[in-house]
C-alpha cells in the first residue's frame, strides 16, 4: 500500500524499487541501555540490480540484512523504528507467521560461514525438500526434482548423489552452493547474500560470485550483497552503499563510487585496497577503529578518524543528502 | 564401522578383566562360603571336606579357569544356600529386573526429554525455574531416602500405592519412579543445555531464513541435534539404573537380580554372587557399547569413517 508513495530518491531508471528501506533504526538492548547499531538507514533495491552494502566489520551491514529478513536475535536486538517496504507491505509490521511466508519464497538469504550454516544431522535433500514443501504443495518426488535441478544449476557436481549427502561430506564451496541452491529453489525476487565468499578460498570465491551474478541475471532477481571486499564490489555490483558505524554515509553507482568517491570513509576504504596498476604504492589503512555503539561521537561518527574534519563535524551530526544518483552524509566532501 | 569394531573389542577386554576382578574380590572379601551351607555345629573335618568338594582350597587362578570353563559350557552351577539352579534364578529374577529397569529407563526419557525441551524453549520463565529446581532436587536426593519418603507419602499416608511387592503395575510405579529419578534429573539438564546450545547455532538461522516453522526448527532440527549427546549417554543411564537397582529392589522387596545379588553376597554364596555380579557388569559394559553404537547412529558425522 505504501510503496507507490515512497518514490526512491536514489531510484534509477529501473522503475519502482523492489524493496525500500526507510529510516531504519535497529537497537541492541544492554544492561547500560539501548544503543542503535543501525541508525537512520535508507536505501532501495531496484529490479534486476545488485546493490552492495560495504563497510568495515561491525558497521551494521549484517544487522541491516537481518532486519529485512526479520531474523534479528530478539531480544536483545530489535527494530525500533523505520519501514522496510516490500511489495506494498511494511515487513517490520508483519506477524512472525506472515514473515515466514516471505522468507525463501520471496526474499532469500545466504550466510557467511557455509561450514556452520547447514544443519549437520539432516541431508541436503531433507532440508531442501522441507523448505519447498513448507511453501508449496509439492510431492516429495517433485521437491526432489526441483532440488536436483537447482543443485545442478548452481554448479554442484553429481547433484543426485549430493541430494542425499550430509553437509560434512561436502567441501566449503559445495556447501555454499547448497546454501545458494536452497535459497534460490523457490525463485525469490530478492536474494540477500551476507559475505557469501568470505569463508572460502580465492578460486572458489570467484566461482561462487560468478554463479551468483549469472543466477541473478537469469532469474531477473535483485540482490543485496554484503561484503567488506571492494574487489567483490567492483566485479559484481550495480550500485554501492557504504556504511560506517551503523549509518549509510555514501551511495552511488559502482562506476561513480570507484571513480569519484566523496566521503572520506569511502576514500579510506579505496586507499586501503591494493591495485595492480599502481605497483609499489603503499596501502593506506584508515587510522583508528569504529567507535563502539555506546560511545558514538555526537557529531559525525567518522570525525575522530577523518583527515578533513572541521569544527562543525565534531559538533553537528551530518544529515544524509541525496543529489541525483548520489547520496552523501558529509559536511566536507573532498575530491579523491 | 571401524569405530564400532574397535569399541566391540574394547568391550570384550573390559568384560574379561572385570570377571577376574569379581572373582578375586569375592574370595578376598572375608567370610566363609561353607557356613552358608553347613550348620554351625558342623565339625572341622566336615567343613574341610566340603571345601575340598567345592575346590575352595585350590589356588584362586585355578578356580577361576575352572569356573570360566564351566561358564562357557553354560554350566552355571547351583546356589550354596538352597541348591537352586542358577539358570532358573536368572530367568525368574531377571524377568522382574528387566520389567523394573525397562520401566525406569523409559521414564528417564519420556519425562526427562520433554521437560528439558520445555525448560529450553521457555528459558528463564517460571516453568524453566521449576523444572530446573526439580532437576537439582532429583540429583541431590539419595534414592534410598526418596524411596522411604515415597513409601511414607504414597503408601502409608495417602494409601494410593502399595509399599512393596511384585509384580502388578501398581507395585511397579514407586520403585520405577525412584529408580528413574536421578536419570530424569540428569536428562532434563542435558536436554535443556543441548537444546539451548543448538538453538544458538548458525544453521538455525539458515532454517529460519528458509521460512520453516518454529515448531519444525525446534521440535525436529534442533531436537535431533540435541539428541546426539543424550543418546550417547543413554547407555550410562542403564548402568546407573543397574547400580541403583540393588538398593531400590531391596527397599521395595522387588525380587530382581539386585535383591538376589545382595542376599548372595551377605551369605557368601560364591557361585550366585559371582555369576550375578558378572551379569550386572555385563549389562553395564554392554550398555556402554550400545551407547557408542547409538552415538554413531545418531551422529551422521561419525557414520562413514
Amino acid at each position: 500500500m505504501r510503496s507507490e508513495h515512497t518514490e526512491a530518491a536514489t531510484n534509477g531508471a529501473g522503475g519502482a524499487p523492489v524493496l525500500s528501506v526507510r529510516n531504519l533504526h535497529t537497537a541492541v538492548a544492554t544492561p547500560d541501555g539501548s544503543f542503535d547499531v543501525v541508525r537512520d538507514v535508507s536505501f532501495d533495491i531496484n529490479p534486476n540490480e545488485v546493490l552492495c552494502l560495504v563497510g568495515e566489520s561491525g558497521c551494521g551491514k549484517t544487522i541491516t540484512a537481518l532486519s529485512i529478513m526479520r531474523l534479528l536475535p530478539t531480544p536483545p536486538v530489535r527494530i525500533t523504528s523505520g519501514e522496510i517496504v516490500f511489495d506494498g507491505t511494511d515487513l517490520t509490521r508483519l506477524a512472525e507467521r506472515q514473515v515466514r511466508d516471505v522468507r525463501a519464497e520471496r526474499i532469500s538469504m545466504i550466510f557467511q560461514d557455509p561450514l556452520t550454516s547447514l544443519d549437520p544431522v539432516f541431508t541436503v535433500g531433507q532440508v531442501m525438500t522441507e523448505v519447498i514443501r513448507t511453501h508449496r504443495d509439492a510431492t516429495k518426488a517433485e521437491a526432489r526434482d526441483m532440488s536436483v535441478d537447482i543443485l545442478r544449476a548452481v554448479g554442484l557436481p553429481a547433484p543426485e548423489e549430493r541430494f542425499d549427502s550430509y553437509p560434512h561430506e561436502l567441501s566449503g564451496g559445495m556447501r555454499q552452493r547448497v546454501m545458494i541452491a536452497t535459497a534460490l529453489v523457490l525463485d525469490p525476487e530478492i536474494l540477500i547474500a551476507d559475505e557469501p565468499t568470505t569463508a572460502l578460498d580465492v578460486t572458489v570465491q570467484a566461482q561462487i560470485l560468478e554463479r551468483l551474478r549469472s543466477e541473478q541475471q537469469d532469474r531477473h532477481m535483485s540482490m543485496l550483497l554484503i561484503t567488506h571486499d571492494l574487489a567483490v564490489v567492483a566485479s559484481i555490483a550495480d550500485r554501492v552503499a557504504v556504511m560506517y558505524a551503523g549509518e549509510i554515509v555514501e551511495e552511488a553507482s559502482v562506476d561513480e563510487l570507484f571513480s569519484n568517491p566523496r566521503h572520506p570513509s569511502t576514500q579510506g576504504l579505496l586507499r586501503a585496497l591494493p591495485h595492480v596498476s599502481r605497483k609499489r604504492r603503499e596501502l593506506v589503512p584508515i587510522a583508528g577503529l569504529v567507535p563502539p555503539a555506546r560511545m558514538m561521537p555526537p557529531g559525525c561518527r567518522f570525525a575522530p578518524r577523518c583527515p578533513h574534519a572541521l569544527e562543525q563535524c565534531w559538533d553537528e551530526h551530518p544529515s544524509y543528502d541525496v543529489h541525483g544518483e548520489v547520496g552523501l552524509r558529509c559536511f566536507n566532501p573532498q575530491p579523491f | 564401522m571401524k569405530r564400532i569394531a574397535g569399541r566391540t573389542l574394547y568391550t570384550l577386554i573390559v568384560l574379561l578383566l572385570s570377571s577376574i576382578a569379581v572373582f578375586y574380590a569375592i574370595r578376598l572379601s572375608g567370610g566363609d562360603a561353607v557356613s552358608a551351607r553347613l550348620p554351625a555345629s558342623a565339625s572341622y573335618e566336615e567343613r574341610e571336606e566340603f571345601r575340598e568338594l567345592l575346590g575352595l582350597n585350590d589356588p584362586v587362578h585355578e578356580q577361576y579357569f575352572r569356573y570360566m570353563g564351566r561358564l562357557l559350557t553354560f554350566d552355571l552351577g547351583k546356589s550354596l544356600t538352597n541348591n537352586a539352579d542358577i539358570f532358573d534364578m536368572l530367568t525368574e529374577h531377571g524377568k522382574n529386573s528387566l520389567i523394573l529397569g525397562a520401566a525406569a529407563f523409559a521414564l528417564v526419557f519420556v519425562i526427562g526429554v520433554p521437560l528439558g525441551i520445555l525448560a529450553a524453549v521457555k528459558r528463564n520463565s517460571w516453568a524453566d525455574g521449576s523444572v530446573m529446581t526439580f532437576s537439582v532436587a532429583g540429583m541431590a536426593v539419595p534414592n534410598f531416602w526418596l524411596a522411604l519418603l515415597s513409601v511414607w507419602l504414597f503408601a502409608s499416608t495417602l494409601g494410593w500405592l502399595p509399599s512393596a511387592g511384585c509384580c502388578s503395575t501398581k507395585q511397579l510405579i514407586l520403585p520405577a519412579v525412584v529408580l528413574a529419578m536421578e536419570g530424569i534429573a540428569l536428562t532434563v539438564r542435558m536436554t535443556r543445555s543441548a537444546m539451548l546450545e543448538n538453538l544458538g547455532q548458525d544453521f538455525v538461522r539458515t532454517l529460519r531464513a528458509g521460512g520453516l516453522s518454529e515448531a519444525s526448527i525446534v521440535g525436529k532440527h534442533v531436537l535431533r541435534n540435541a539428541m546426539v549427546p543424550i543418546i550417547s549417554l543413554a547407555g550410562l543411564r542403564i548402568g546407573q539404573i543397574v547400580g541403583y537397582a540393588l538398593v531400590v529392589e531391596t527397599i521395595f522387596g522387588w525380587p530382581g537380580l539386585g535383591q538376589v545379588l545382595v542376599n548372595a553376597v551377605l551369605r557368601r554364596d560364591y557361585p550366585v554372587a559371582q555369576f550375578f555380579s558378572l551379569v550386572l557388569i555385563a549389562i553395564v559394559v554392554l550398555s556402554n557399547w550400545l551407547a557408542d553404537v547409538g552415538y554413531t547412529v545418531a551422529n551422521p558425522r561419525l557414520r562413514k569413517t
